[in-house]
């Protein structure tokens, strides 16, 4: 969706390929972050960088290392960082339709990769043919993961590189608005759209980001409300 | 030892929680009711996360004038071209044009 749309040529992998590269970039300084969180933890960093492929989930990575770096329990980190991916529920519930029509490989190997940014990008993709969306989820998932694991072992090394006048991060919501609008076809979703976001700022001082768990299910509930609108 | 073992279960965690639903309903029928509802999950938890990014993790902390402006801008851009090249260099300039003056 971040390419050019009026393309005559219906490749999805490489649409997939570059519209992840386009999130990628936004997500370079956080990945060297990683590196340096580990690096300050005390924790080995093969160690610390085997949670990239073992966990992919950047969060929850950082929360995890950062607390066991700071001496937390292992209960106490484990919790928090799973508290921080929890939101992944919310992605595995609203992608379950879209993966039956997948083969039985797929259904298993996909979760594996859905992280935010794969997510923001195929939630809109759901009324691909079957074969589209998966080599677009693939391709999109591809992109990241390897750009995940070179960029953070990267950061075990050089650091954060970047210069800090170079404020790039924020274009990973600012992208992830986008696409959130371009799901939006009805007043009802705009409302739920903009009460989710309500609610996970009035719940911004709830620990470990749990404030955007209850905002999603607020959202969720206001939508089967208006939904009865509709009819 | 321990660490890398806290790492594993993290690891099937993460697995887990990404694949509880996919999995278990793979062979369930959605009534249209169920597929209605499940529509606004994708904007509730993307709402949710837009705006969880612009708190800093340790809570308080509300967004500055040019973040709100950066987001502003996206969905508009978004609203009215529906395409993610304009949204990210016009909401970028934005955010980092407004953040300059303030």
């Amino acid at each position: 969706m971040l390419s050019d749309p009026n393309s005559s040529e219906p490749n999805y992998v490489r649409r997939g390929f570059l519209d992840a590269l386009i999130l990628v970039i936004p997500a370079i300084p956080f990945a060297l972050v990683f590196g340096l969180a580990v690096r300050e933890s005390g924790v080995a960093i093969w160690l610390g960088w085997s949670s990239s492929p073992i966990m992919f989930s950047g969060a929850a990575q950082i929360t995890l290392i950062t607390l066991l770096g700071e001496g937390a329990s292992i209960a106490a980190a484990a919790t928090a960082a799973l508290v921080v991916g929890a939101r992944h529920l919310f992605y595995s519930f609203s992608m379950a339709p879209v993966m039956q029509r997948q083969p039985s490989w797929f259904r298993w190997f996909a979760p594996y990769m859905l992280v935010d940014q794969v997510f923001a990008l195929c939630v809109g993709k759901q009324d691909l043919p079957a074969a589209d969306f998966r080599r677009y989820y693939l391709a999109a998932g591809m992109t990241f993961w390897i750009f995940w694991m070179t960029f953070t072992a990267l950061g075990l090394f050089v650091g954060p590189v970047l210069p800090p006048g170079l404020d790039i991060t924020f274009a990973t919501p600012v992208l992830f608005m986008g696409l959130l609008v371009t799901t939006i076809d009805s007043w009802q979703k705009a409302a739920v759209a903009v009460f989710a976001m309500g609610v996970t700022f009035l719940l911004a001082d709830m620990p470990s980001r749990s404030g955007l768990l209850v905002a999603a299910l607020a959202g969720l509930v206001l939508g089967l409300v208006l939904e009865r609108f509709r009819r | 030892m321990m660490i890398l073992l806290t790492i594993f279960m993290m690891g099937l965690g993460s697995y887990a929680m990404r694949a509880v639903f996919i999995l278990l309903l793979s062979n369930r029928s959605f009534p249209p009711s169920a597929l209605k509802a499940l529509e606004y999950v994708g904007p509730a938890v993307m709402a949710a996360l837009v705006m969880t990014m612009l708190l800093s993790p340790e809570g308080g902390s509300a967004p500055r004038v040019n973040e709100w402006a950066g987001l502003v801008t996206a969905a508009v851009v978004a609203l009215v071209t529906r395409n993610h090249i304009y949204v990210l260099t016009l909401a970028m300039a934005v955010y980092w044009g407004v953040g300059y003056l303030v």
